[in-house]
């Protein structure tokens, strides 16, 4: 009997990590390695007709190169069936441990391009002051936020800004700092870039003797009748 | 036993900060192997070897030999091979500020702590890149300062074929396929290593080998004009050679790069040598006799490569790959056993003479890479000299076929400089790329011709040692540039694209190819005033190199626009590189008469 899958297609949104060594590494760098794992793996991705084909795999905006990410996210197009968990297993076998796919799903609707359709990246990090400072943390965050809200720009960017304290140590704080990409993108054509925060918040940081530390992508959102959801679940 | 120092990660992250394309310096590709140096009883039993490129991370990984050695090395038991690149320019100043060592990418080892380093030396202009390296490694650059055991220095590939200028730094060099000299290298420095004897004991029982020259060992005596009166002791050390190929399969593990390198493919050596004897060519002296790779052998591995990287690209490399007996076998075959991928093949040495129709269709199956061409001289008398074999009118078939089966990106290199060379050569060489236009206007479709790319590259002819023009007077700058800039002037514009390697860079690649071993004090000085990355246009400085040969008395014509006599002893006459100088110096008699040799393939 002939498999019926062998002669379909499969279009899957997976999502991995880079972190270690394989933050230093940069977009253009990623899909390189991401499509050649895939081709060590013998998925053979679909390429598009005409002069000059492209393989149909795109990705989540690119994260800023030594920025560990937990949340990229490509959308592929392969020839044949495949189960999930199997590809996850298989592409993850060629690739370092440095970077792994941690989530695979088929995609059964019609969606918009992850560039376009990725508003919001959640950026974690920790704030961390010399010595006892947590209330100049606080004093910090109040400035801020009041900042924020009645005079820049960016605070169109910031959706949401969330202190938490880290357990062990009262003189870290976590920080959580969402840039909301679908406004900034308008104003400026441009991504919401981590780099901007820094020239955003350079001179506060300055003022309160703080340094960011341990930068993480943490996830990225898109907008669903004006709620938020990870991308794995709107397909 | 020297303890093993290893930069710890958290360092790295403070060295990498702000630095351009910190994936330079990461390690962890596929394909990357290193046996742990721990726990340290098994690290004494390991002999470690630094395997050092002297230029940046994309370079050197596109180089197959590094791939080759690597293989070789990490698959022995006893031995260990990690990599060292040249740091880029800002890297070092971060290394230098912070007081870090350069390490090893795979175990971040400091350099000083290896058993033996390996320089594999691709061009002369990268000589000041190893004196940066290995003071960035601590190690003191000159040999007889060195008096520990270990670190071992030494240094091979093309460009130390004539290893006076690099004597002084060099404990050692390996003259010569590198493949099975190297385990018996290191077989050595483990005895040494686990034994009490000095330094002088292991380099006396390698210099038993092929290919090993100790500078140590050799002493030069010099007439009053300069010029060598004699070397002792007489005995020549003959080049290292791999009879069979097939005794070591191809790579098809490569290391694969994170980041994108200059090749960025999977490389396969199908033949080594080249019979063509062009009397320019270094190459096609030193890589002889030529061996080539059991065909059937090579598509089975070649296949497994593919499939183990995951490239796309497959280069078939030789210095004349189209010379390949089976080559349309190979391609053939490997085209229909992976069909389904999308892949594509590169020679990138083709010849004209030997391009046909069934070798276009072949390799057009992939993706439209550009071919490339070596016509090397515009003029009939100019390709008899040096003994290019190949007639005009076979240029022109050969190009035609190649844009009628839909090329429209072609590369073609010329030689300017050549001995004998007059007006008429140069002028020739402009109507031969007016040839090529007309004729792709021809056999363009007008869809097509808009497309249409020539790419011309220009490059002053640089005598080097062990080529029939080995004794020629390097033309001098000032005609160099007149002869580029008749070119460029009376050339058409539309297509071509033109480019030409600094005429002043060609003359100190020919002075440190040729020079003797007081070059070597030249070398150290250029180091000092801040020369590296010389072969990079951006970096080179000519005022630098100028006033070092002054400051050690030297005079770069004396290496350059001076002929060399027939009967002067010459600094790499201490290399027997398997052809005899009464061979070259016969080549060289024929080319003064205009004889064209016969092909000898
Ligand atoms: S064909 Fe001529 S130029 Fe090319 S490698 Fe052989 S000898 Fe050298």
């Amino acid at each position: 009997m002939i498999d019926q899958k062998d002669t379909c297609e499969t279009r899957i949104r997976f999502k991995f990590y880079k972190k270690d060594e394989f933050k230093y590494l940069s977009h253009l760098d990623i899909i390189r390695i991401i499509v050649r794992a895939l081709s060590r793996a013998e998925l053979e991705i679909k390429y598009s007709r005409g002069y000059n084909p492209k393989p149909k795999i795109n990705f989540s905006p690119p994260t800023p190169l030594g920025i560990v990410s937990l949340a990229e996210y490509a959308d592929v197009l392969l020839d044949g069936g495949i189960e999930e968990n199997e590809f996850k297993k298989k592409v993850n076998l060629k690739l370092k441990p440095q970077m792994q796919i941690t989530e695979a799903k088929k995609i059964m609707i019609k969606t918009d391009s992850l560039m376009n359709d990725i508003a919001i990246s959640l950026y974690g990090f920790k704030l961390c002051t010399p010595s006892s400072g947590k209330n100049l943390l606080e004093e910090f965050y109040a400035d801020i936020e009041g900042d924020l809200r009645a005079k820049s720009d960016f605070s169109r960017s910031i959706f949401d800004l969330k202190i938490i304290s880290d357990k062990e140590n009262s003189d870290i704080i976590l920080l959580k700092l969402s840039g909301y990409a679908k406004i900034f993108k308008e104003e400026n054509n441009e991504f919401f870039k981590f780099n901007n925060f820094y020239i955003f918040f350079g001179d506060w940081l300055k003022k309160y003797r703080i340094n960011i530390e341990s930068v993480e992508k943490e996830e990225l959102f898109v907008v669903r009748e004006n709620a938020l959801k990870t991308p794995m679940e709107v397909i | 036993m020297n303890k093993i120092k290893k930069l710890d990660f958290d360092l790295l992250e403070k060295l990498l900060k702000d630095i351009e394309k910190p994936g330079r310096y990461i390690n962890n590709e596929v394909g990357a192997r290193s046996k742990s140096p721990e726990p340290a009883s098994d690290f004494y039993n390991l002999i470690s070897m630094a395997l050092v490129f002297p230029d940046i991370y994309e370079v050197g990984m596109s180089n197959l030999g590094l791939q080759i050695l690597y293989d070789i090395v990490n698959k022995h038991r006893d031995f260990t091979v990690e990599r060292v690149f040249s740091p880029w320019i800002d890297f070092e100043e971060k290394l230098r500020e912070q007081n870090v060592k350069i390490f090893s990418l795979e175990n971040r080892i400091f350099l000083d702590c290896f058993d033996l380093i390996g320089f594999t030396v691709q061009h002369e202009l990268l000589y000041t890149n190893i004196l940066n390296i290995l003071d960035l490694g601590g190690i003191n650059i000159n040999s007889r300062h060195r008096r520990d055991k270990f670190p071992l220095v030494c240094a091979g590939g093309p460009a130390i074929v004539n290893p006076q200028p690099l004597s002084r730094f060099m404990d050692f060099f390996v003259v010569g396929d590198g493949e099975e000299v190297i385990i018996s290298i290191l077989e050595r420095v483990k005895i040494y290593k686990c034994s009490s004897k000095d330094k002088e004991w292991f380099l006396k029982e390698i210099s038993r080998l092929d290919g090993i020259y100790i500078p140590g060992f050799y002493k030069f005596h010099y007439f009053l004009d300069g010029s060598i009166e004699s070397i002792k002791p007489g005995r020549k050390v003959r080049k290292a050679i791999v009879e069979d190929l097939n005794k070591f399969e191809i790579v098809q593990n490569p290391i694969i790069p994170n980041i994108k390198p200059v090749h960025d493919r999977f490389a396969v050596e199908i033949m080594r040598g080249c019979g063509r004897g062009c009397r320019f060519c270094q190459a096609g002296i030193i890589y002889r006799p030529v061996r080539k790779r059991e065909v059937e052998s090579l598509i089975r591995q070649s296949a497994a490569g593919i499939k183990n990287t995951g490239y796309d690209e497959i280069s078939f490399l030789s210095l004349s790959s189209s010379d390949y007996s089976e080559i349309e076998h190979l391609l053939d075959k490997i085209t229909s056993s992976l069909k389904s991928k999308r892949l594509s093949i590169s020679l990138p040495s083709m010849r004209l003479d030997s391009f046909n129709l069934n070798l276009a269709e072949l390799i057009q199956s992939g993706r439209k890479t550009g071919l490339t061409f070596a016509p090397e001289a515009g003029s009939q008398r100019m390709r008899d000299i040096i003994n290019k074999n190949i007639k005009e009118n076979e240029i022109i078939d050969c190009i035609k076929v190649a844009f009628s089966r839909g090329w429209e990106k072609i590369k073609l290199y010329f030689m300017i400089g050549l001995p004998f060379e007059n007006d008429e050569d140069i002028s020739q060489i402009v109507e031969l790329i007016e040839k090529v236009i007309m004729t792709a206007e021809d056999g363009l479709s007008r869809k097509k011709l808009p497309r249409l790319k020539i790419n011309i590259s220009i490059n002053a002819f640089c005598p080097k040692p062990f080529t029939p023009f080995q004794w020629v007077a390097q033309d001098n700058t000032a005609s160099l540039d007149s002869k580029f800039n008749y070119i460029l002037k009376n050339v058409p514009k539309r297509y071509i694209n033109i480019s030409w390697t600094d005429s002043r860079k060609s003359i100190i690649e020919c002075a440190l190819s040729r020079g003797n071993e007081l070059v070597g004090e030249v070398i150290e000085g250029a180091w000092k005033s801040g020369a590296r990355f010389d072969n990079w246009t951006d970096f080179f400085k000519f005022h630098v190199w100028e006033k070092e040969f002054r400051k050690a008395g030297l005079d770069i014509s004396f290496f350059t626009t001076r002929g060399f006599a027939d009967d002067e002893i010459l600094p790499w006459d201490v290399i027997d590189i398997g052809v005899s100088k009464k061979f070259l110096l016969r080549e060289y008699d024929r080319s003064k008469r205009y004889l064209r040799d016969q092909d000898k393939i």
